[in-house]
């Protein structure tokens, strides 16, 4: 998890004595570092420990699929470690770093990182270009590219880009329109010629690694489902051909078809380039930014959904916290079907499926329809007066109280705090 | 000059009166489209027509045939000697007056049995308004004819009262034909042109006619290729559908004025009865109205439940179904297409084809179906089959069937038309029990397999006549090259399709209905049901094989050979009451206050019985779909299937002798 | 404002007919709120799918003949140059976000730009004319609901999102009315292939199911996460770090 893995082969091959025609012979007094080899030591014990939950020091199976801060990591592996193994011993505090100095190739990542946070589908682009960085030989280094790199959160996201597998971070200039970006993107290509480009088949990331194949000249392979360092394949005619060929210059990924890096953190050594000032597309006269309402958004499209079930009972005063705490309101089955709330609005196997990021579930049981609905939901929050509801078992934060007192205290407090 | 001498000349005013707005009314008819009519035929078969087919349908409700002999005989039977009263040697006689006076009395009678409907309280199914005083005017010009002639026949005793008596009955007789052309009147003259010039003359004597007629598509379509580079015309082809009054032929608005809006449609329609937006005779009267323009009276029965507000301009040539028009579409697509209205209507209108013009217009030129009835209609164009399944996964319920395909025999005796219910879990047990009762019957039979497109149904319903069309020619152009004697199919609504529909594509085929074709095996002993006694069922008529078919008697014959205990619901035979699924009702799903199949299993529970015995895919995916506490759903084949399997089990050696070589 | 769409050769995923992309109808919606005729254009055999559009409610058609194996570009390229030579120049080109039957790379309309030198905005869902004359107000969709409106001088090319509002529902009628017009590849115009490039050593075979990621929830604190009875305050309290903590929302000044 953390050392690199030792290469006797390479080391005993590092203090050989060139000597034509002889035995080789050992340089016993050859003491200089060598290059990484990229592969790191795993640390089962820490990873066992790890995995251990609860007082009872059960093992369960961590399906969060999130890289472990390593904080929280060290934290949790000093606080749970089995009595008498001391697994801080085995790998203390700070992981070590990851280091690439001297890259042999480059794959860049272009990814969004909006407000300075990596979503899923950054982690997973990430992963992509650290599983081609690592082909064969290895030695390449994996690039983030984002325009979200500003001074002030830099620390923050440098870190957890390493995390994410970034051996480099390079930004590109945070143009408001994609085709300024495109432009400062292709000076990257040219200036650093890399191997691999991989976007995001989504939003303006599609977007530019379209423009850049254009402006380039260069085959897209877009929509990857499927990605080796071998062969890079995605789907054709509805889903019923593929295509498959060795990864080319420019690909796009889509969402959950790649697995986040999840071994220890890579550099993500900031890289200096002069990046000239592009101008933008002539014929774009304005540009501006309406941010989405939460309140009008459909259930599929939004990202935080405040949801009321039997618990709740007052419904206007439901519809003002969804409107403070900038959610769209949601509802469970019974309170559709009691035309309390529109059919919409329903949450659950008949209802919307969301792809939310967190869930606020008000006095919510949580049916088995119900838990299908939210089941991509990173985070869930559940308020419910019932200690055994399956809600407050799926729930991250899991409030045992009533809802309906709940609510107003959150109004009060987002209203202090917004003062 | 005595009072009733002005009668003759009072006569002859109401004629001339009814004349002028007869002609005005005329005229609206005529701005319809061009129909053909066989007018020898049909007037030769007036009398027939009107005495047998129309009193049929009016004696179901006795009081109404016991209300209009007298009223309408009494009417005709008075002006009638009225005018021979011109002649003065006739009219000065006091045996004719007393003559004139007995037919105004026959006339009073019924008249007087007319009011009983509708006074004090009138039955719920009527209309009111200018209905509710048409007896008032009849009462008036009765009453007073008789009061006259018999004075008139008494001698002239009191010539005052006389007059006062002739001026009610021209109050009464000149207000009635002056609504002649607008008012409840109108009926006598358009209901007998409309039996005349019936759109449907195979109705008559017996016989059915419920297949819908193919929509004229044929106008260049453009993928022609005659239409490369030529440019664009303004003028394209001709309006597919019915979107104003006066895209109607001449023979429809004239049945819309035969109205007489005594409610019997309104009474048997399901969706009203569920509370959906849907009143057969609120419709038929909307289209009378709208034929009409302003000068319209507002309409006097129940509203359409739960409608939505629509403005109501009208006019020969104003959309009918639109924001600001007269009706609002989910009135129209709240139909399940059940012809139970058809089967009621004592005029003999025919409210579905009606209601399928005015979708075809909204469908094929507008577009404008319901949202849910979109993706259905996609997928037929997209795939030919509604829910978007492959043709080939048709069969694969079947997999271990060892289901025969007639493109490996060549020929079979029996083709059996699979239908949706292949893909659909339910449909697919009565499926099963059916190709097994048909194996153990030795019936040479065998399947399209993936050249089974759907028959179109659903599409035509819909109003997608140009879906439909395809699909029939390209299923009549599959079948047309297999040898078969007989088309057997589970599904009533394909069987009509393919029965009814098709020949107007070239496709003439012998269908048979699986209850009529188990009946027969049955019947000719290839299968030895054992019975099931001790079992109370009650057969739901499907309306596609009930009312469209006639066929009410084989799928009874066959619960009776099973030695089940049948009991009849308040519905049944071809005035059985539709469980909501055809008509592309269940897609376009408008929302009433209950649902049909669950008023229809309310009947049925009513009989006691523990099992409903259904012949429909459709019927059984409704009537399973009603929840709570509620009799077992079983197709007639799976009833059938169960008695042969316990026949099997008692004396198994007897049915294998009885199989064929 | 003259509108063309431009239709791909789409495919029913079970039956394999010809037919009119979604995507496609809802550049046709979007087409029909700009311009009263708008027509679409497309390069390529048979016309059973793309005349589907006419029903859609487009008013015409041009159809340029070409082989299905050959790329499209340079053909759809000089018509639309020759188109915009001419008098009644088409301002706006509305697109998929990305075509079928071909590729399926989404290459086309930038490829298009690129030749035509017209500008391009990707992922629209509403469109209108702008205040100024010869502009276009574009509402590009973003992540969140967020949405970009960006005005840009036409002539221009736009791709549509799935998210700009469901196309207008087939009539058939419509369909029978509208027009359609083989055209004949006279002008090619346009970059070489780059696609053939990767062809090389591209393997075309079924398509296997690859089973996606599950997306499963983490608890993201290590703590105790379940609180019994805390007091409304507090609880609301605990709420509101979880989400700051989380970066789902920011309240307050911070």
């Amino acid at each position: 998890m953390s050392r690199l893995r030792k290469d006797p082969r390479a080391e005993r091959q590092e203090r050989q004595v060139a000597a034509a025609g002889r035995r080789p012979r050992i340089d016993v007094g050859h003491r200089e570092a060598k290059a990484a080899s990229g592969r790191l030591r795993r640390d089962p014990w820490r990873e066992w420990s790890a995995s251990l939950v609860g007082e009872s020091r059960r093992k369960r199976y961590d399906r969060s699929q999130r890289q472990m801060e390593h904080g929280n990591s060290a934290r949790l592996t000093r606080a749970r470690a089995r009595d008498g193994v001391e697994a801080t011993e085995i790998s203390p505090g700070q992981p070590a770093v990851r280091v690439i100095d001297e890259p042999a190739f480059l794959v860049f990542a272009v990814i969004t990182a909006a407000g300075g946070r990596l979503s899923r589908l950054d982690r997973q682009l990430l992963g992509a270009a650290r599983l081609l960085a690592d082909a064969g030989d290895g030695g390449g280094a994996a690039v983030a590219i984002t325009a979200a790199f500003d001074p002030v959160t830099a620390k923050d996201l440098a870190r957890s880009l390493g995390e994410a597998g970034a051996d480099r971070v390079l930004s590109v200039p945070g143009d408001i329109h994609p085709s300024g970006t495109a432009a400062a993107l292709r000076h990257h290509v040219e200036a650093f010629a890399p191997r691999h480009m991989l976007f995001a088949e989504d939003g303006d990331s599609a977007d530019l690694a379209r423009r850049l194949a254009v402006s380039l000249n260069e085959p897209l392979f877009a929509g990857v489902e499927h990605l080796t360092p071998r062969s890079a394949v995605r789907a054709l005619r509805n889903g019923t051909r593929e295509v498959a060929l060795a990864p080319p210059l420019l690909m796009t990924l889509g969402e959950d078809r790649m697995k986040p890096y999840e071994s220890g953190p890579c550099e993500a050594r900031p890289l200096d380039i002069e990046v000239g000032p592009f101008g933008g597309d002539p014929a774009i006269l304005s540009v501006e930014i309406i941010p989405g309402d939460p309140a009008s958004l459909a259930l599929s499209e939004t990202d935080f959904v405040v949801s009321a079930g039997n618990g709740v009972s007052d419904f206007a005063a439901f519809g003002d916290l969804a409107a403070v705490l900038k959610a769209t309101p949601g509802a469970s089955r019974v309170v559709c079907d009691a035309g309390l709330m529109p059919r919409a609005a329903q949450v659950g196997a008949s209802g919307t499926v969301l792809a939310a990021d967190c869930y606020l579930a008000l006095g919510i049981s949580g049916a088995p329809q119900h838990l299908q609905g939210i089941a991509g939901c990173e985070h869930v929050i559940a308020v419910n007066t019932d200690l055994h509801a399956a809600m407050i078992e799926r729930a991250g934060l899991a409030i045992v109280q009533d809802a309906q007192l709940v609510m107003p205290a959150l109004v009060k407090l987002l209203a202090e705090r917004q003062a | 000059m005595t009072a009733a001498a002005f009668l003759p000349w009072l006569v002859v005013a109401m004629i001339a009166v009814a004349v002028v707005q007869i002609a005005r009314r005329l005229f609206l008819w005529r701005r319809g489209k061009p129909a053909t009519v066989d007018w020898l035929a049909g007037l030769k078969a007036l009398p027939s027509r009107y005495l047998v087919d129309v009193h049929h349908v009016v004696d179901r409700d006795r009081s109404a045939s016991k209300m209009h002999v007298p009223t309408a005989g009494g009417l005709v039977l008075a002006s009638s000697l009225l005018v021979l009263g011109l002649v003065p040697a006739i009219a000065g006689s006091r045996a004719y007056w007393a003559l004139v006076a007995l037919a105004f009395l026959v006339m009073s009678a019924g008249v007087g049995l007319e009011a009983r409907r509708r006074y004090p309280r009138a039955l719920p199914r009527l209309s009111l308004g200018q209905w509710q005083r048409f007896p008032v005017l009849l009462g008036l010009f009765a009453g007073g004819g008789l009061l006259t002639s018999l004075l008139a026949a008494l001698g002239n005793p009191l010539p005052a009262l006389s007059f006062l008596t002739l001026i009610a009955t021209a109050t009464g007789g000149l207000a009635l034909a002056s609504t002649a052309a607008t008012g409840p009147m109108r009926h006598a003259l358009a209901g007998a042109a409309h039996l005349v010039a019936h759109p449907r003359p195979d109705r008559f004597g017996g016989g059915r006619s419920t297949g819908l007629r193919p929509l004229d598509l044929s106008v260049e379509t453009p993928w022609s290729e005659k239409r490369r580079e030529e440019p664009f015309e303004e003028e394209g082809p001709q309006k597919l559908g019915v979107e104003t009054p006066s895209d109607f032929a001449w023979t429809r608005l004239l049945a819309f004025d035969a109205c007489v809006q005594c409610g019997r449609c309104e009474a048997a329609c399901p969706a009203f009865a569920a509370g959906q937006p849907l009143s057969p005779k609120h419709l038929i009267a909307d289209l009378a109205a709208a034929t009409a323009g302003g000068h319209v009276r507002p309409y006097a029965g129940q509203p359409y439940p739960n409608a939505r507000e629509t403005i109501g301009a009208a006019g020969l040539h104003a959309p009918i179904i639109a924001p600001d028009g007269m009706v609002h579409p989910d009135t129209l697509w709240s139909c399940t297409t059940c012809r139970a209205c058809v089967e009621e209507c004592p005029m003999m209108i025919e409210h579905v084809d009606a209601i399928v013009d005015l979708r075809r217009f909204q469908t094929l030129e507008l577009g404008a179906v319901p949202l849910k009835a979109e993706e259905p209609l996609a997928n037929f164009r997209g795939c030919d089959e509604p829910n978007g399944r492959a043709l080939k996964e048709r069969t694969d319920f079947a997999a271990g069937l060892a289901l025969p395909r007639i493109a490996d025999k060549g020929e079979a005796d029996v083709l059996l038309w699979l239908g949706q219910a292949a893909y659909d879990l339910r449909g697919q047990r009565t499926l099963k029990a059916l190709i097994q009762t048909l194996k153990s019957a030795g019936v040479d039979f065998a399947v399209l397999g993936d050249e089974e497109r759907d028959c179109g149904d659903l599409a035509r319903r819909l109003g997608d006549e140009a879906t439909f069309q395809r699909l029939a020619r390209a299923n009549i152009a599959a079948l047309s090259r297999y040898g078969f004697k007989r088309i057997l199919t589970a599904d009533p609504h394909a069987l009509h399709v393919i029965r009814n529909e098709y020949p107007a594509f070239g496709g003439h085929y012998e269908v048979i209905h699986h209850t009529a074709f188990l009946a027969e095996l049955v019947a000719a002993k290839r299968l030895a049901p054992a019975p099931l006694t001790g079992r109370a069922v009650t057969y739901h008529d499907p309306c596609y094989l009930g009312r469209y078919q006639g066929e009410v008697e084989a799928p009874r014959d066959l619960l009776d050979a099973l030695g089940l205990e049948r009991r009849e619901m308040a519905r049944s035979g071809k005035r059985s009451m539709c469980c909501g699924g055809g008509g592309g009702a269940p897609a376009t799903d408008i929302p009433g206050d209950t649902r049909i199949p669950d008023i229809r299993m309310g009947q049925a529970m009513d009989t006691g019985a523990r099992t409903v015995a259904v012949a429909c895919p459709q019927c059984t995916a409704m009537l399973e779909g009603v929840t709570g506490e509620r009799p077992e759903v079983k197709d007639v084949a799976e009833l059938l299937w169960e008695a042969l399997q316990a026949g099997e089990r008692t004396n198994g050696p007897a049915v294998r002798e009885l199989e064929p070589a | 404002m003259k509108t063309i769409v431009l239709l791909s050769d789409a495919r029913n995923p079970v039956s394999g007919r010809q037919q009119l992309s979604r995507l496609e109808a809802q550049a046709i919606g979007l087409a029909a709120g700009l311009c009263e005729k708008p027509r679409g254009l497309h390069a390529g055999s048979g016309e059973d799918g793309v005349s589907a559009g006419l029903g859609h409610g487009l008013a015409g058609l041009d159809i340029i003949d070409l082989p299905a194996t050959d790329d499209p570009l340079p053909a759809l390229a000089g018509f639309i140059a020759k188109a915009m030579g001419g008098a009644g120049a088409p301002e706006l080109i509305l697109c998929g976000r990305r075509g079928e039957g071909g590729e399926e790379t989404g290459l086309v309309p930038y490829r298009l730009a690129e030749t035509l030198g017209l500008p391009i905005l990707a992922d629209a869902v509403a469109i209108r004319a702008g205040e100024i004359a010869g502009t276009l107000v574009v509402d590009q969709a973003m992540a969140k609901g967020a949405r970009r409106r960006v005005t840009i001088k036409l002539p221009a090319i736009v791709t549509v999102h799935s998210l700009a509002p469901p196309p207008m529902p087939f009539a058939f009628g419509r369909m029978r009315r509208g027009e359609i017009r083989h055209h004949e590849p006279l002008e090619r115009l346009g970059l070489p292939d780059t696609a053939a490039r990767s062809d090389a050593s591209a393997e075309e075979r079924p398509h296997r199911a690859r089973p996606k990621l599950m997306r499963q929830s983490g608890t993201a604190s290590g703590g105790p996460n379940l609180h019994v009875g805390p007091e409304p305050d507090e609880a609301a309290r605990l709420i509101l770090d979880y989400l700051e903590a989380n970066g789902i929302r920011r309240y307050g000044s911070s």
